[in-house]
């Protein structure tokens, strides 16, 4: 017998679920003598592919891991301090485990049947929970797909929900201190709805201009400035205008919640809580809104029910807000959303506690107020004056620090302005704080002389404090 | 807090415990070493704004993901940036408006939807800045081409697009398609697919054959990608050539340069939720074309064997098929005769469960029906354990 030195272990053998005898058995009990006489009495000829795909021959398993994992070493991980609503997280690893990594949870089905996910129902119940609890709201979602398209669906529904003297206003204005990627993506949503977009300084905006219905801010905003709005969406809603905040939500354990503030909408994105960044994604986006509004909430909402024995039972409410029921008419068209994401981002909430979210956002704040007191030391302008997490500097000569962040495989955000935004996350440590530094002083042209303390005071006055923190 | 978890995870029904047979759903199997790569660091640990020289890796997996789906849909480029099916139908629409407008066709906004579509559909199209006018189906479930026409020539000075999904949400192979994608080319339309039905398709046709000029590609199902329980998923769209200027563009893509400018960002990132594609990449590279073709193939065989076990004796009726009496990768199976004797469709699904199922698609795309679909993972011994649990509750009511 020959054999074949070639011969790999074949995959498409294990995908598929039938063995040569099932497949003969199947083929005549559906009444045909092979597999192609059955797709030919299926597919119209008319369509068929004349010819057959040109794909790369097919590998086997352990081939395709070596094979991609080199594919996959030529991305570089730097050190990220670009913020911008993404930042590194640590993944528990009682959740990477049993959670990420396991089919249990991954390959589930969205929860339409109550009574065989009461277990994923929980935990998104959970996130919704943690969720209303760090916005100060009323009412949370099981989730949106990112904050850029959480924040544009929050101007569509304030659109939607503009009081009747304020029925021919088409201006949202989106304050200039939100991400860049969602302003562009609102841009995108609002043309063909006729919503006219105007970006700018919220301080400035002349909020007696009748056309604006609703605004968007950002908070902390993207350049790190940690703003109160509580007397801007006060004034706002004087002339009847709708205020949305794009929140960062590790920053909210520490800092004044928007709800507190008087937001109509709190959106955001959950995937600093332990969910990688992944170049993108996915991670959870939440939604936040005032009870009045419930029945117009984009996406899934859990809520808590009873089965037919009267015991506590979970399960969607509210779905008559959705595509699947009111098609053309339905607050959105969001389906598929992030639940195995905000699973983890509760998971993660649940396994850290209060108070260790507390204690992980108060860390990274530390290392932000030592880095800020650092640069100052050596002579940069800090343009942030009240920060969490992210701050902006002044830097003569961007190009050479620039040059020298990429040697050190460290990751600024460099603004078109010449500012260099840097933000902290709980991956940071102090030994990456002095190496930052290190950075730093190299665009001094001197060393890094100086001695950075192992302690610092919160930089953030009281007043932007978290009540429950006072 | 491994307690909790796992008490949590123990209530719940997925892959691992049973085929989860939900039309239109496409739940097949998430290979663990599809999987693996996830979570590997150089994948995870990357910020959607690293420079690009941080990224050749996923800008490797990218440009071979492209070819590969552009090879399979017959498109000529694809965006990977909707990170939904929803997402992506509206970066399609959108696409299909910028297009328009270049023409200085902006008067073009009516979207014609036929009454089975998926709700995402038109909310889409909405979304979109589009009328939604509601086509009919006629009785065999396909689309009613003459009242197709007749709006299609009611509408033609503001006809958009057509939105079809192909197979039909009914789960037949539609022998109209290539004439209803000329009449409304006739019209100056585009035609939209809905690709959640693509596992039919897969080898065997594609979008671009029967006429389509975009579509989207639902990757958490066709292509591997596990629903996580309700996401993440991912929804890139393919366009036929006249289309790729349109194509969603994004203020902080690595390349900076928006190569197209009519359409803005539709997802916060540039690649949507970019590391999960590696699932589908790995699906594709296991698979090869011989593979994929075959689990089309494969897909559609274990449908019409359910078909024949639950309606070769005339127990059950499936609502519609195709002119040989076959139907795609999926089919409607009729509950509303049960009523007679105080069964609804609801009470078969509720029933399933106690055998450890979950529940087909309940009342999709017609009331009173369960929407089956099995997909080419599911073995024979798990599609006849399917059966005569789906059997057995009809049987003892109708004695």
């Amino acid at each position: 017998m020959k054999i074949n030195l070639h011969q790999q272990e074949s995959f498409e053998r294990r995908h598929h679920g039938q063995t040569a005898q099932d497949l003969q058995e199947m083929l005549q009990t559906v009444g045909v003598d092979t597999l192609d006489e059955l797709i030919g009495q299926t597919v119209p000829a008319t369509i068929r592919l004349s010819k057959p795909l040109d794909l790369p021959a097919p590998q086997s398993e352990s081939d395709f891991l070596n094979n991609f994992k080199m594919i996959a070493r030529q991305n570089r991980i730097a050190q990220s301090y670009i913020g911008m609503g993404y930042y590194d997280t640590i993944v528990p690893n009682v959740i990477l485990r049993n959670i990420l990594e396991n089919p249990a949870w991954y390959t589930a089905y969205t929860p339409y049947q109550a009574e065989i996910a009461q277990g994923r129902l929980e935990m998104l119940l959970n996130f919704q929970t943690a969720v209303i609890d760090l916005t100060g709201m009323e009412i949370a979602n099981a989730s949106l797909l990112d904050e850029a398209t959480a924040a544009a669906e929050a101007m569509t529904m304030l659109h939607s929900q503009r009081p009747s003297t304020k029925k021919n206003a088409e201006t949202f204005f989106v304050s200039d201190r939100c991400h860049p990627q969602t302003i562009d993506l609102i841009y995108t949503r609002a043309t063909p709805l006729n919503i006219n977009v105007v970006v700018g300084d919220h301080a400035k905006v002349d909020l007696t201009d009748g056309s604006i219905f609703g605004v968007l801010v950002q908070y902390p905003a993207t350049d790190g400035e940690v703003i109160d709005y509580t007397d801007f969406i006060a004034a706002a809603h004087e002339l009847n205008i709708f205020v949305a905040v794009a929140a960062d939500l590790l920053s909210l354990t520490l800092l004044k919640a928007p709800g507190e503030m008087g937001a109509d909408v709190v959106v955001g994105s959950a995937q600093r809580f332990g969910v990688p960044m992944g170049y993108g994604g996915p991670h959870a986006a939440f939604f936040a809104t005032k009870d009045a509004f419930k029945r117009h909430i984009p996406g899934r909402i859990i809520g808590v029910s009873i089965d037919a024995e009267g015991n506590r039972a979970l399960r969607m409410a509210l779905q008559t807000r959705e595509q699947h029921i009111r098609r053309e008419k339905a607050t959105s068209n969001i389906c598929t959303a992030q639940v195995l994401l905000s699973v983890m981002a509760a998971a993660y909430a649940v396994y850290h506690g209060p108070e260790g979210l507390k204690s992980i956002a108060t860390k990274i704040h530390g290392l932000t107020k030592a880095f800020a007191d650092a640069v100052a030391a050596m002579g940069f302008e800090v343009l942030t004056q009240t920060y969490f997490d992210t701050i902006t500097v002044q830097i003569g000569n961007v190009e050479n620090l620039r040059d020298e962040a990429q040697k050190r495989g460290i990751n600024l955000r460099y603004n078109a302005n010449g500012t260099v935004g840097v933000s902290f996350d709980e991956v940071k440590s102090f030994g990456d704080l002095i190496a930052l530094l290190d950075l730093f002083a190299t665009a001094t042209g001197d060393g890094l002389e100086m001695s950075v303390p192992s302690e610092v005071e919160f930089a953030f006055p009281k007043t932007s404090l978290a009540s429950r923190l006072i | 807090m491994l307690r909790y978890l796992k008490s949590l995870e123990s209530k719940d029904l997925s892959l691992v415990h049973s085929m989860i047979s939900l039309g239109s759903c496409t739940m097949k199997l998430n290979a663990t070493a599809e999987m693996i790569p996830v979570t590997w660091p150089e994948f995870g640990k990357i910020h959607p704004f690293a420079p690009l020289n941080q990224t050749n890796g996923y800008q490797l997996l990218f440009k071979h993901l492209n070819e590969w789906l552009c090879e399979i849909t017959g498109f000529a480029a694809m965006s990977l940036q909707p990170n939904s099916g929803a997402q992506g139908e509206y970066a399609g629409l959108m696409t299909i408006r910028a297009y328009h407008e270049s023409r200085g066709d902006t008067h073009r906004n009516v979207a014609l939807i036929p009454s089975s579509a998926h709700g995402t559909n038109p909310a889409s199209a909405v979304m979109a800045g589009m009328k939604v006018v509601v086509t009919k189906c006629d009785e065999r479930g396909n689309i009613d081409v003459a009242d197709l026409k007749a709006k299609a020539e009611q509408y033609r000075d503001q006809l958009s697009c057509l939105m079809v999904t192909y197979p039909s949400t009914h789960g037949v192979f539609e022998e109209s398609i290539i004439e209803i994608c000329a009449l409304i080319h006739s019209h100056g339309g585009q035609v939209y697919m809905d690709g959640a039905n693509m596992n039919a398709q897969v080898g065997l046709t594609s979008p671009a054959t029967i006429g389509a000029d975009v579509c989207h590609l639902n990757l958490h199902k066709t292509f591997c990608i596990p629903h996580g329980g309700g996401g993440p998923g991912m929804g890139p769209i393919g366009v036929a050539a006249h289309l790729v200027p349109f194509l969603p563009g994004h203020v902080q893509h690595p390349l900076n340069t928006q190569v197209m400018e009519n359409t803005g960002a539709v997802s916060a990132a540039p690649y949507g939720s970019a590391s999960i594609l590696t699932i589908s990449f790995a699906y594709i590279a296991m698979m090869g074309a011989e593979g994929l073709t075959n689990a089309t193939k494969m897909a559609i065989l274990n449908a019409n064997y359910i078909k024949q076990r639950l309606a070769g004796d005339g127990q059950f009726e499936i609502l519609y098929t195709g002119t040989n009496g076959r139907c795609a990768h999926e089919m409607i199976v009729d509950c509303r005769p049960f009523k007679a004797v105080g069964i609804e469709a609801e009470d078969l699904a509720k029933r399933l469960m106690d055998y450890g199922f979950h529940a087909p698609t309940l009342s999709f795309p017609v009331a009173g029906t369960l929407m089956i679909e099995p997909t080419e993972s599911e073995s024979k011994a798990e599609l006849d354990r399917f059966c005569d649990a789906s059997k057995h509750p009809c049987r003892n009511s109708r004695n």
